[in-house]
């Protein structure tokens, strides 16, 4: 299982940032998410790997500057 | 501690206002030709259209200065306001200044919002506003006694040369037994030396028992300061609660107060992690979407940033509270203790470090090919102490080294410096040289639009190329993000009434990286609703991070994301409860419209602010050389292909350059048409008549400035 946003969703081998983000609604504001701690931008999504138990964290970034 | 003396010239008591929703309705003028203080009152008409904070500071500047007056001309005036909403203790970014006078840089008026204890503890004294003018004889101190109802111009002699001391003797010397009454506004040595001098607003950090620093940075302000004569202004007051402003509805004040703090306490931690590590977040995520500056905005992106962003300076930033105003949960004002310089007066001795932010790991870091987290603490600290601003140190040194890259300037020009991009010790020590004002840094301490023209007629250097690469628009360097990508962003810099900084219009993500504004129609309504609404935070004396850097958890389901519209509710609260004046979102638009528009007249009154001003170096909008555009060519040669449906078959990469170039431009041109359009203005970006008469800041001396310009 892994965690996003603190809700529980079930861990597939070779899962993605992308992977994800495909089953999930309203993120077009998602840029940039917290995998286990570290910032992962969205260029970076369909390459990283998300290991089982991984914590993830949706950054609603509108906001810079 | 150092002894300082300090000659009393002149003293007045007063009796101090007493304040009603936010407001004391009184502006305190400083002439220092004369030694007189002067207090006015501030008239129920200018309070309803110019709001406070900027507005008051525009207006006040408006009336002091003519169309020729220069930055050093004695008529020049620095104002320093809070709004009525600063000084709300416990309301996240509730305690902002703003400062304005007329830049060295760009002639124009310049605003600069800062932290610190200054503004709330100023109106708290008796004053809406302040108003220094004229140029004293010798080193002055000027002190706002709130506790004592005094006003007090001091000479002095025997003060430390440089911000970092200067505010913790002055503070302890004015109230040495409650240091936390006290907030003290200085620069430093550079000021007086370069264009670009940054004043520092202290506070008492209570916690570490000692005195820190933010920056009102941008435009040289530091710099007028010192030609004044003025070592420093000095805000003494006692304590402060959320009832000092004597807010109108002080139950409905609670519970905005409440709301807005307790929800960033919550989802701070979750988001950006701002109490923690500032906007140093912005380091990687900048870097991985190609937007943080490399090598003097050449690159958008470098393999070792991750080395100079937050997982880094989380591990080094001094633990405890950091907020630059009091309660404010986001508290993203993070220092590092201890720090010993390896260059310079303060060499080998412990040092505490106000910083460093985003622009300045950015600009002093990246922008250089500094990758360094030690270096740009370095930098970060003698900026500060020498009264220097980050942003503009940064982006001029990064233009030099691309210079010297490219043989338009050498050694012999240099004094034997290698400033090749990276080179550490020669960043530190043309930073060194500009608080001196002493060789090649003299130079550069004039800023990019000088240097530019200095290299051209007096070393031979190439001014097309230089004019490409500067970094600068309207006189004033760069802020820290890459535009080449989002044609939104290029607008919100070169059509910033300042100059190119992001406090207006922050648009990359939602335009380059999220594509939500695809039409030239959707981009003007972002650079209309943006300045708009980022300029009332500047009216009340409000910093903006609380609206959108930690935004509520259901914020993207609502149907327009990118304005935060729960925060721009509770923004409307809190400006009813304070005031009195029941508002609405839309409200608040309209309070930033007229000023903005009188902003903008204003600019045109000292010569500016016409369509040829809103202009962009290229590498802004586009690559500059063969390098950069094959650095990128994949994504080049697409839009060449699909966007703009050119056959590059035959096309070397120099040929691509040149057509990019034209088709950019030519964009950018298109934008300005659908953004004047939007705003109101005419073709060639000035407020119409009808605009002015609908926001009502039809005064006299407006239309007198319009029908100059060829509008009535």
């Amino acid at each position: 299982m892994i965690e996003v946003d603190e809700k529980q969703m079930p861990w597939f081998p070779d899962m993605t940032v992308a992977s994800v983000f495909e089953t999930l609604d309203n993120v077009e504001f998602c840029s940039v998410v917290r995998l286990n701690g570290k910032l992962v931008s969205s260029p970076k999504f369909a390459e990283t790997i998300i290991p089982d138990n991984s914590k993830i964290q949706l950054l609603p970034l509108v906001s810079g500057g | 501690m150092n002894q300082i003396n300090l000659k009393e010239i002149k003293s007045i008591s007063y009796e101090r206002a007493k304040i009603k929703n936010g407001y004391t309705d009184k502006s305190l003028r400083v002439n220092l030709d004369a030694n007189d203080i002067i207090i006015n009152p501030i008239e129920e008409n200018i309070k309803n259209k110019f709001i406070g904070g900027k507005g008051y500071d525009l207006w006040l500047m408006w009336n002091a200065v003519k169309g020729s007056t220069r930055w050093n001309d004695p008529e020049n005036a620095i104002c320093i306001s809070s709004g009525p909403l600063g000084g709300t203790p416990g309301y996240p970014g509730g305690g902002k200044s703003i400062v304005t006078s007329i830049s060295p840089l760009t002639g124009a008026p310049i605003d600069s919002n800062v932290g610190g204890y200054f503004g709330p503890y100023k109106k708290f004294s008796g004053f809406d506003v302040i108003q220094v003018d004229g140029k004293a004889k010798k080193d002055t101190i000027i002190f706002i006694d709130g506790i004592e109802n005094k006003i007090k111009i001091f000479e002095a002699t025997d003060l430390p040369i440089d911000a970092y001391e200067l505010s913790d003797v002055l503070t302890r010397h004015f109230d040495e037994n409650k240091p936390v009454n006290v907030s003290v506004v200085t620069t430093g040595p550079g000021a007086a030396n370069t264009f670009f001098g940054c004043l520092n607003f202290s506070w008492w950090d209570a916690g570490r028992k000692r005195v820190r620093y933010k920056q009102a940075g941008r435009g040289g302000i530091g710099t007028v300061f010192a030609d004044k004569k003025v070592k420093a202004i000095v805000a003494r007051c006692g304590t402060i609660s959320m009832k000092s402003n004597n807010p109108a509805d002080f139950e409905g004040l609670k519970l905005v107060t409440k709301s807005h703090s307790k929800e960033i306490k919550e989802l701070d931690p979750k988001q950006n992690r701002m109490s923690l590590v500032g906007t140093t977040h912005l380091v990687p995520i900048m870097n991985d979407h190609d937007c943080l500056p490399v090598h003097n905005f050449k690159f958008g992106s470098h393999p070792q940033s991750r080395i100079i962003g937050e997982e880094v300076y989380e591990h080094i930033f001094d633990k405890g509270y950091d907020g630059c105003w009091k309660g404010c949960t986001v508290a993203c004002s993070h220092g590092v203790k201890d720090f010993s310089p390896f260059t310079g007066p303060y060499r080998g001795q412990k040092v505490f470090v106000d910083g460093p932010e985003y622009e300045t790991i950015a600009g002093c870091g990246s922008s250089l090919g500094i990758f360094d987290a030690h270096t740009i603490l370095e930098i970060n600290f003698y900026c500060d102490a020498y009264g220097l601003d980050t942003i503009s140190v940064g982006t001029s040194i990064a233009f030099v080294m691309e210079c010297f890259e490219n043989n338009q300037i050498t050694m012999d020009h240099t004094g034997g410096m290698d400033l090749s991009f990276g080179n550490r010790f020669n960043a530190l020590e043309i930073i060194h040289q500009m608080a001196r004002g002493e060789g090649f840094g003299a130079i550069v301490g004039k800023g990019i639009r000088q240097m530019k023209q200095i290299f051209a007629k007096d070393f031979g250097a190439d001014a097309a190329f230089m004019q490409d690469i500067g970094m600068e628009s309207k006189g004033l360097e760069f802020s820290e993000y890459m535009t080449k990508e989002s044609l939104a962003q290029q607008g919100g810099y070169g059509l910033a009434l300042k100059g190119p900084q992001h406090d207006e219009a922050w648009l990359i993500f939602l335009d380059m990286v999220h594509n939500f504004m695809p039409t030239f129609e959707d981009k003007a309504e972002a650079l209309h609703w943006f300045p708009m609404f980022r300029t009332w935070f500047g009216l009340c004396g409000l910093c903006k991070l609380p609206w959108n850097d930690i935004v509520p958890e259901d914020n993207k389901d609502t149907l327009e994301p990118a304005k935060v519209t729960k925060h721009l509710g509770w923004y409307a609260d809190f400006f009813s409860a304070v005031t009195g004046r029941k508002s609405g979102p839309d409200d608040l638009l309209a309070m930033s419209e007229g000023v903005y528009n009188f902003q903008r007249i204003f600019n045109l009154k000292m010569g500016y602010g016409t369509r040829k001003h809103d202009t962009l170096p290229y590498r802004a909008v586009g690559p500059v050389t063969v390098e950069e555009y094959e650095s990128r060519q994949e994504r080049y040669d697409e839009q060449l292909k699909e966007k703009y449906s050119l056959d590059i078959s035959n096309m070397n990469s120099r040929d691509k350059v040149a057509a990019l170039r034209q088709k950019r431009l030519e964009q950018y041109e298109l934008l300005k048409d659908a953004v004047y359009e939007r705003r109101g203005w005419n073709n060639n970006g000035i407020p119409t008549l009808a605009t002015v008469k609908r926001l009502g800041i039809d005064f006299p001396e407006v239309l007198e400035v319009l029908k100059k310009n060829g509008v009535a």
